[in-house]
């Protein structure tokens, strides 16, 4: 009898229709279907996304998918960039690099965030993969620019190479020039983390005239005003630049070549950099603002009347990063200038003063949510928030997608009612109904979180600091949010009977970090034991959790799902709860 | 006893620290002296529902307590003051709070703030700051005191003002030890480095 299926197509076809699927989700998904799609997708997967190093171990995924040529990693958990993550936890790519380095001779792209790189991985990675492109470094830390000399010299067809907000030793500024000088197909340069007082500014020239394609360059703060527009001369293409420091005695000749070259930029749309701005250079930027869609002022200690006059001459502008100097007023006018705004960042100036130092308060956030109708992503600092605020932006902007407020006083209650932001956050997660990422701050009960079970099903990443006041509250969040992928959590009263009752939620998520809790090392164990598919990691510098009580709580606890087991790279204050945790410690 | 209510000072711009080991003598170097105005330049005393974070490593209140049952009943007065203060809070978890990445802590801190007080001085960098005083704290001592580095040439004649700034007697001088506070808001040993 003909078995045979209607649709039997040669497996060619249906790679070629997979091939224009690109997202991880989708591609998750086809893999799914049946066993003989599975096959088929796996062979032909170019890119994957590893979003926890631990979670899997190098050879599963080389087993899984024999022809990737791009691969992304992520280590540390977030708040590791806040200090709440002991030095020489993990998170090292080595183990990664090295098996791929025998299995992947035509990899082609490496992105890691939060994870120690050492110069000989770097080296490895040079020498290993002939046709390599693409490094993003992002948060990474544990090499120096020796190990980015061997990627210069090495990499002939180097298109990228990205170190944001990495900490890189800063042994020599000429590990630029071990470029080769017939070597020309940089597009992306990204070396605002480097320290170093001296740049080798002649080997920067040299490199930026050669690569015609070059169209993103964020220089280090070492570079000073002066040498920008002789680079920009060699590179009127750049479509992304950052400037050094943007501060120099204040010379009408130096001006107008800047402003010059900046006018011969046509197709600038990014800027950032201005690091110790002096205002006086600012106008010489104005030529390409109309045209800049995104601005990073993150570091410009200017005031607000300077950030004021700069925003007002970019219209279309769509990413603003800034301090708290732009201040309510400034605020007001961004809402009225650039319409297309759609993610803001307001960053602290003086984070750890006792009182404020500008005039930025949760009217600024208003005006915003009011006057810019596409901003969809928020991440704000501010000092005081009322309820009533929250629950008109809320109103104003349903169409937020990511929401992070820091009200820098931790327990700050609504300054109006001096009654808890319960009801603002909640305003908040119940009208933006397509929220996927939330930080929570202020005085919050348990209500809080109850709204956020509630309402926030589309909710990926739920960040909470000192709030909540018993174990419902977290109960409310895991059985709440379907979609909850992360959450992380610090300093609230939460503890075993809310972790104990959802353990098995906690295998549908990536992670969950809880630190300064109140989660017994009795409880972790148990999860351990319950959960083999989790790894339930106890971090604690005070010295092994069975020295102390069992009903003793954690300093801190991070639990991951993973099929690779136990990781064996733990330092020793980090132990592994699993079936034997009782033998193991 | 009055609240003082001092300018945060920023930046970590070359803290000294006199570090004592272990001594039975270490009650001897606890005084307390009344002295507002060095309070004022030196350390920030917000009111108890501030958080703002402290300018001296905590752990020399940590080993007060440890170290030390027997106190004059002044400087435990005044210690309860500091501790109702930031200063607990900050070794109890404000670590990583407010939430700035450490990256963007660092550069904005090392940066000329144009508008800061007159009052603060010292930024990491050196671009701002030309002045070469220096807060030093001796470990059982609460009050800070100011230095000016300038006017010495070695450890040696460094560490014997300061033995005599804060009545420490020759024959203990042994059981103290130098530190300072770095760019990064490390502590290291003084003599490590050479004297530059």
């Amino acid at each position: 009898m003909h078995k045979k299926m209607a649709f039997s197509f040669p497996d060619e076809v249906l790679e070629h229709v997979f091939s224009f699927i690109q997202s991880d989700k989708d591609r998750n998904g086809v893999s799914m279907v049946c066993k003989s799609w599975y096959e088929i997708e796996r062979w032909c997967r170019r890119k994957v996304f590893v979003g926890n190093c631990y979670a899997v171990s190098p050879r599963m995924v080389i087993r899984r998918f024999p022809e990737f040529r791009s691969i992304e990693l992520k280590g540390k958990p977030h708040f590791a960039d806040f200090n709440l993550v002991p030095d020489g936890w993990g998170g090292y790519v080595s183990p990664w690099i090295e098996e791929m380095a025998g299995a992947y001779p035509w990899l082609e792209e490496i992105r890691l965030k939060r994870m120690v790189v050492t110069d000989e991985s770097l080296e490895l990675i040079a020498k290993s993969f002939k046709n390599f492109k693409v490094l993003v470094l992002s948060s990474c830390e544990g090499f120096s620019t020796d190990g980015l000399a061997a990627i210069a010299a090495s990499c002939k067809n180097l298109k990228e190479l990205d170190l944001r907000d990495c900490e890189v030793d800063d042994l020599s500024a000429h590990w630029l020039s071990h470029f080769p000088e017939t070597y020309t197909s940089l597009v992306s340069l990204n070396i605002s983390c480097l320290g170093s007082d001296e740049v080798s500014f002649s080997a920067l020239e040299r490199l930026v005239g050669r690569c015609t394609n070059l169209k993103t360059l964020r220089l280090n703060r070492a570079v000073p005003l002066d040498k920008i527009a002789n680079i920009l001369r060699h590179a009127p293409q750049l479509v992304e630049f950052g400037t050094g420091t943007y501060t120099a005695d204040v010379r009408p000749d130096v001006y107008s070549d800047l402003a010059g070259v900046f006018s011969s930029c046509k197709e600038l749309k990014s800027l950032s950099g201005f690091w110790d701005v002096v205002p006086d250079y600012l106008p010489a930027i104005y030529p390409v603002c109309s045209k800049l869609t995104s601005l990073n002022l993150s570091y410009a200690t200017i005031q607000s009347p300077d950030l004021i006059k700069l925003v007002s001459h970019c219209p279309n502008l769509q990413r603003l990063l800034v301090l708290d100097y732009i201040e309510d007023s400034g605020l007001e006018v961004l809402a009225s200038s650039c319409k297309d705004l759609q993610e803001l960042r307001v960053f602290p100036s003086d984070p750890f003063g006792a009182e404020p130092n500008v005039s930025l308060t949760e009217q600024g956030l208003v005006a915003v949510s009011l006057g810019c109708p596409k901003l969809q992503s928020v991440l704000y600092f501010c000092r005081r928030m009322s309820n009533e605020a929250l629950v008109t932006i809320a109103r104003n902007r349903p169409n937020f997608t990511r929401f992070r407020l820091c009200i820098i006083e931790p327990k700050t209650a609504d300054y109006l009612t001096l009654e808890p932001l319960d009801v603002g956050f909640g305003a908040i997660v119940q009208y933006c109904k397509d929220l996927k990422r939330l930080s929570l701050s202020g005085l919050l009960t348990d209500r809080v979180f109850e709204y956020i079970g509630t309402y926030a099903k589309k909710l990926e990443m739920l960040s909470v600091a000192f709030a909540g006041d018993s174990d419902l509250g977290l109960h409310h969040v895991l059985s709440g949010c379907e979609s909850l992928r992360k959450l992380e959590i610090r300093d609230c009263p939460f503890g075993d009977k809310a972790l104990l009752a959802n353990a098995a939620k906690l295998e549908t998520m990536r992670s969950l970090w809880m630190s300064s809790c109140a989660v017994s090392f009795a409880a972790c164990k148990l999860l351990g034991q319950k959960m083999p598919r989790l790894n339930v990691e106890v971090i604690d510098e005070r010295g092994p959790p069975d020295s102390r009580p069992e009903n003793c709580p954690v300093d801190k606890l991070y639990i991951y799902r993973s099929i690779a087991g136990p990781r064996f790279d733990m330092p020793p204050f980090v132990w592994t709860m699993d079936e034997d945790s009782g033998l193991r410690l | 006893m009055e609240r003082i209510k001092g300018k945060q000072q920023k930046g970590t711009n070359g803290r000294l620290k006199v570090k004592q080991s272990l001594d039975p003598l270490h009650q001897m170097f606890t005084f307390f002296v009344l002295m507002c105005m060095e309070l004022q330049l030196g350390l920030a005393l917000p009111g108890s529902d501030t958080w703002s974070r402290p300018l001296l490593k905590l752990g020399l209140y940590e080993d007060i307590n440890v170290n030390s049952k027997k106190r004059g009943f002044d400087h435990g007065y005044l210690e309860d003051e500091f501790s109702t203060a930031s200063f607990k809070n900050y070794e109890k978890g404000l670590v990583g709070w407010p939430p700035v990445e450490t990256w963007r802590r660092k550069k904005l801190r090392c940066q000329v703030h144009n508008h800061m007080t007159a009052a603060e001085n010292g930024y990491c960098g050196g671009r701002a700051s030309n002045s070469t005083y220096v807060k030093v704290k001796v470990e059982g001592v609460v009050i800070a005191r100011k230095i000016d580095i300038s006017i010495h040439q070695s450890f040696e004649t460094l560490t014997t003002t300061l033995m005599t700034m804060f009545d420490i007697f020759d024959e203990n001088r042994r059981s103290f030890k130098l530190t300072y506070q770095d760019k990064e808001g490390d502590w290291l040993i003084a003599e490590d480095v050479p004297w530059r």
